[in-house]
Order: C-alpha cells, then structure tokens, then sequence
C-alpha cells in the first residue's frame, strides 16, 4: 500500500468534514452566518493565492490585496461609471486584475527574501493611494456602489453556492498546480534558486509565472468579493488587508492548500464577532500575528500533522512494531524560514 | 588596538573597471533624464513655484531621510527589515504633541520623542525580536503586526483628528529674501537634516563605533570572534534607529499633521527611498530621500490625482534596470 504522508492525510480528513459542512450550511445558519461564510471562502481563496507564492515560491506578499483591489475596481468601474453588462464587468475585471499583476511581477521577479515583502507591500500601498486619489475612476474614500449580482444570484444563499462552487474549482485547480512539474519548480525556487538555475530553469521567469497564477487566484477572490458586497472601497487595498492573507496562511499552515482556508475561517470569524463588542480590532489582529509569528509559525496543520505522528509513533511502540512511521514528511524548516546561507 | 581596526576595516576595494564604466553609463543616462524633466517641468511653472516645489520636496525629503536612515542601518546591520517603523514615526509625533501641549516646549518634545520611541524600540529588539532573531521573514512579520498595535493604539490614545504639533515661535511665518518668501520651519528641518546627515556620515566613516558597525554589516561572526559584544552593537542600533523614527515624527508633525494611517505612508515613501537609494546604504538614503521628495512634490503640483502613483514609475524602473537600487551592493 502507497504510504500517504500524514499532512496530507491531515489535509484530507479535514478537506472531507469542511466541504460536507459548507453545502448543507444554508440550510443551517440564517443569513448574516452564511453571508459571513462566503466571505471567508473568498478570504480563503484570497489566502491560498498568498501561500502559492508565500508558502510554496517562497516569496512572502505583502501586496495581493493590490491585485484583488484591483480587479474589483474594474468590476465596480464597469458596473458603476459605465454601465456595462455582467460579461463585460467579468472581463475587464479580470484583466485588471492580470494587468496589475504582471506589472508587479515584473517589478518583483528578480527578487526575494524580504527585498520580496518590501516591493510588494510598496506596490499594495501604491494601489491602495490611487484607489484614494483617482476620483474619477475608484470614488476616492467613498468608492464605488450599486454593484449587483445578476438575477440568478441575488439571493444570499444562491450566492454562497456559487462562492463554494467556484472557489472549490479553484482550490482543485491549485491543487493540480501544485502537484504538477510547475508546482514541483515553484518549490524549488523556495528550496534553492541556485540549484534550480544549474538545472536549467530562469528563476525569475518562473517566479513571474507563479506570480500570475497567484494573480489570477486573487483576481477571483476580487470579483467573487465585490458582487458579495456590492460596493468597492479604498480599504480592499490597504496593507491590513494584504497582511490578512498572511496571518490567514501562516496561522492555518503556511505551504498547505487547506491551511490558509481554516486560517481565513478563523480570522474571519473572529473578526466579526469581535467587532460586535470590541473597538480595537487592528490591535486584536497585530497581537494575533505577533503571537503566531513567535509561536506558532507551522499553524494548525502543522500542530495537527506533528500531534498525529506522536500519536501514531506511540502507538507503534506500544505494539513493538519496527516499522517506522514515515519520517520527514513534515519539513522542520518551513518556508518562512530562511534557507539561504547567512 | 582602536586605530588599526578602524584603519583596516575602512579599506574599500577597488571598483573594477567594468563597473565605473557602468557606473558612467548610469550617472549620463540620469543627468539626461533630470535635465530632461526639469525642463517639462519648468515648461509647466513658473520659475517661482519651481523653487518653491523644490524647496517643499526637499524640505519632505529631510524628514524621509531620518526615517530611512534609521531603516537602512538596522537592515545594514542586522538585517532586520523594520516594517514598523511608520509606526514608530506616529507614536514619536504624537508623544511630541503631547509634551508640546504640556510644557510649550518643542525641543523638549523632541527630546521626549525621540527618548521615547528609543525604549518602545528597545523593547522590540529585546522582547519581540531577539527570539526569532536570523529568522528573516518571520522578523518582517512580526513588525507589521507591530505596525497595526502601534497604530490603533495611537487611535485609541490620541483620537482620529488630524492633528498639528505647533512650532517655536522663531521659527513660524515664512522668511523672506527679496520678494520670495517661505516657511522658516521648512528650513529649518531641512537644515537639519544636513546636520544629521553629516553627523551619520562621521560617525559612520571616522569613528570606532562606525567602523564595528561598518564591519558588522560586512561580516558578523567575525567581528564577534574579535571580542566585540554584537548583540549589544545590535540592540544600540536598533534603537538608534528607533530614535531617528521618533525625532522624525515630531520634525515632521510640525508641517504634515498627523493623522491615522500615517504611519503606513511614511512606511510606504520610507521604502521607496531606500528601494530607489539601495537597501544599507547610508549615501543611498540621502540621495533616494531626496529624489522620493522632489518626485511627490512635483507631482503633487503638477498631477495631484496620480501623486501616489508616480513614486511607482521610478521604482519599477530602478527595479528592472538596477535591482540592489542606484547605491546598493550587490548581494
């Protein structure tokens, strides 16, 4: 029997239990739950675009929220100052999402560590003061409304099936992104450029690419979020929000799929019941990364892979049995941690 | 034992000549494109508002220059990547207006600022960094959520109005030479940011501890093995740093209120100066300073709406053509 490494059996068991839930959850909650339930799919697809290349490329973001900002600018553009159909709203959103993700790509791709996280946070910031300033395009501080779903979708519960849908396709396809050979040099980068260039591959053309594929995750998370609110604001872009996608990753289980989703629901849901009570939320938030980054930097898959291969390992003992459980299947150093030479 | 140290340490290598002649290609191609925009530029304006969009980019700059500074020399050093230091800019402006509104007194302001952000850094290094310490991500990281504490914090204590730290008396009103006039206080930070400016640079170049520094940047372990105590040298420079960022928000409260969210921008024009001037470099803070503070401040008169945007310009295009910025090492 092909042993299956326990992150990934971790992964699977909690994959089942989160998508059975997530279908029959309308029938459960009312609407505010469920509205809040869309919104973190989205954070989470959001999330898992950050740790595709935070996570696996090694290449720590903290400036997606620019790219999802972006590409639901262009939704609300077309929606609000054009008036354009649907078709049209999807389109050239997405492209505005593509556009500003290749320009930052290039900006970036011969990069990283924390060069890496300075320019991208420079470029989050930069679409977040044009969303500010360019009145005639973004609204300014009051942005863009009057942005709706079409007919099929206007229901509350109607839209959390298609967010499900649709970010399960996408989780499906990061999935397969992953696992392919482009998914095997994505990591590769993170491991080591330099062996990956004697091996014949640009590491800065790959980084572009992993780049645009992460783009393109978050570009669907900009447009599946602003026909969930209906409206777009400069705060889609801030630096909180690009930082969000990071704790989201981090704390769920940087370099896992399923990870930043459960970080996404947390954050999410911790957020908005703190919110009903407490002002100081962004100070909740600062303390909750300081914490996890002190802590907990292999967050919940991590904790719950290493806590099942004790479990297993004592169990094996107990019954004497050689066979080891397969070890190094967890990586002591994870990609948040440096591995170049210092 | 001092002189031989500081002697041998300063001992730079020869660029080859391959680079000067790169360098050469670089310094014609920028001469061609200032004197390229200070033409549109003055094609736009008067002669009059171009001195005075210079004089208020400049005055802009200074402050950027103590901010960046500080961040360059604790990433030169340490290789820790600061990211709260927008934050500690606010808390060291608004800790300056409080003290103002106390006592009158703005040099005191700036003392108790500056003080103050001094042990908020301390406390950082000691407490929040040191366990993670060579953890260089993690590093980044934690100072963001520093950033999001520091700055509701400020919130909570100070309140969300924009909020102006009132000057010295001498040093309000425009001054006046012939028939222009312009804010003494602008001056004078631009004054004294050449103070500082030429204090950094003696003691980075001239003086022992300059040199530990200098040689800490080159290769730690080493400078370790010679008996010199690293981790205090890094936590003196962090706060250092710290220090540059709190004198810097009360400098630069006195002619842009402070107000939430400025600590993400000063962050935000912070990493662009030393993005454009070379991560770790001392001369590149300088120079990227001043370039972010022309830049913003012709653009702001000139397109106000793409203000923001026009830092991304120059950034892209150093990133693509020179990646370590137009004074940083290669790494």
């Amino acid at each position: 029997m092909k042993r299956v490494s326990i992150t990934a059996r971790v992964q699977l068991v909690l994959l089942a239990a989160g998508i059975a839930f997530a279908v029959v959850a309308p029938y459960i909650f009312n609407s505010f739950i469920v509205g809040l339930l869309s919104l973190a799919l989205i954070s989470g697809l959001f999330a898992m675009s950050v740790d595709l290349l935070s996570g696996y490329a090694g290449l720590v973001t903290l400036g997606q929220a620019g790219i999802t900002a972006a590409a639901a600018y262009g939704v609300g553009y077309m929606a609000n100052k054009v008036g354009a159909g649907i078709p049209a709203q999807l389109l050239v959103g997405l492209a505005a999402g593509m556009v500003a993700s290749a320009i930052f790509a290039v900006m970036a791709m011969r990069s990283g560590g924390v060069y890496f996280m300075m320019i991208t946070l420079a470029q989050g910031m930069i679409v977040w003061g044009l969303s500010i300033r360019l009145y005639k395009i973004t609204g300014a501080e009051n942005g863009l409304t009057g942005i709706d779903r079409p007919s099929f979708l206007s229901e509350y519960w109607q839209y959390y099936w298609f967010v499900l849908a649709v970010v399960l396709v996408c989780s499906l396809m990061l999935v397969i992104a992953v696992r392919s050979p482009f998914g095997a040099a994505v990591k590769g980068l993170r491991e080591s450029e330099s062996r990956m260039r004697m091996l014949g591959y640009n590491p800065a053309l790959q980084k572009f690419y992993v780049f645009m594929v992460a783009g393109f995750f978050a570009s669907v998370g900009g447009i599946l979020l602003v026909f969930l609110n209906g409206f777009i604001s400069p705060s889609a872009a801030t630096l909180a929000a690009s930082a969000m996608g990071v704790l989201q990753a981090i704390l769920g289980g940087i370099g896992t799929l399923i990870g930043p989703m459960i970080g996404a629901f947390i954050i999410v849901g911790i957020q908005n019941i703190v919110s009903t009570y407490l002002e100081r939320w962004p100070t909740l938030m600062g303390v909750i990364f300081i914490v996890v980054v002190l802590f907990a930097r292999k967050g919940i898959v991590g904790a719950i892979s290493i806590g099942w291969r004790r479990w297993l390992e004592r169990r094996e003992q107990a019954a004497s049995d050689d066979s080891a459980v397969d070890p190094g299947d967890l990586p002591d150093e994870l990609a948040l941690e440096s591995s170049e030479p210092r | 034992m001092a002189d031989t140290l500081t002697e041998a340490l300063s001992q730079e290598t020869a660029p080859q000549t391959q680079t000067l002649k790169r360098r050469l290609w670089y310094l014609t191609g920028s001469l061609l494109v200032l004197a390229l925009v200070v033409w549109w530029v003055l094609q736009s304006m008067s002669l009059r508002s171009f001195w005075l969009q210079t004089l208020n980019g400049l005055s802009f700059g200074a402050v950027l220059f103590f901010v960046a500074s500080g961040f360059t020399l604790i990433f030169g050093l340490m290789r820790i990547t600061n990211l709260a230091h927008g934050g500690f800019y606010l808390v060291g402006g608004y800790i300056g207006f409080s003290v103002v509104g106390w006592t009158g007194n703005f040099a005191l302001a700036l003392l108790a600022a500056a003080l103050g952000v001094t042990v908020v850094g301390l406390l950082t290094e000691r407490v929040l960094l040191r366990p993670i310490r060579g953890l260089e991500k993690p590093e980044v990281l934690l100072t963001i959520g520093l950033t999001f504490v520091l700055g509701d914090l400020s919130l909570a204590v100070w309140g969300g109005d924009p909020t102006p730290v009132p000057v010295p008396a001498f040093l309000q009103g425009p001054l006046r030479i012939g028939d222009f006039a312009y804010p003494r206080y602008r001056l004078f930070v631009i004054a004294c940011a050449v103070v500082v400016a030429v204090i950094l640079f003696y003691i980075e170049r001239r003086t022992r501890l300059g040199a530990i520094v200098r040689a800490g940047v080159d290769d730690r372990e080493t400078v370790a093995a010679l008996g010199i105590n690293i981790k205090a040298v890094f936590t003196g420079v962090f706060m250092f740093g710290a220090f540059l960022a709190g004198f810097a928000g009360v400098i630069g409260a006195g002619f842009l209120t402070l107000l939430p969210g400025q600590d993400f921008e000063i962050l935000l024009f912070g990493l662009v100066v030393v993005i454009l001037g070379g991560l770790g470099s001392l001369p590149g803070a300088v120079l990227g300073a001043i370039l972010v503070g022309l830049i913003d401040s012709f653009a702001k008169a000139v397109v106000p709406e793409l203000s923001f945007f026009t830092l991304f310009a120059p950034m892209a295009l150093i990133l693509v053509l020179r990646p370590q910025g137009l004074l940083g090492r290669v790494e």
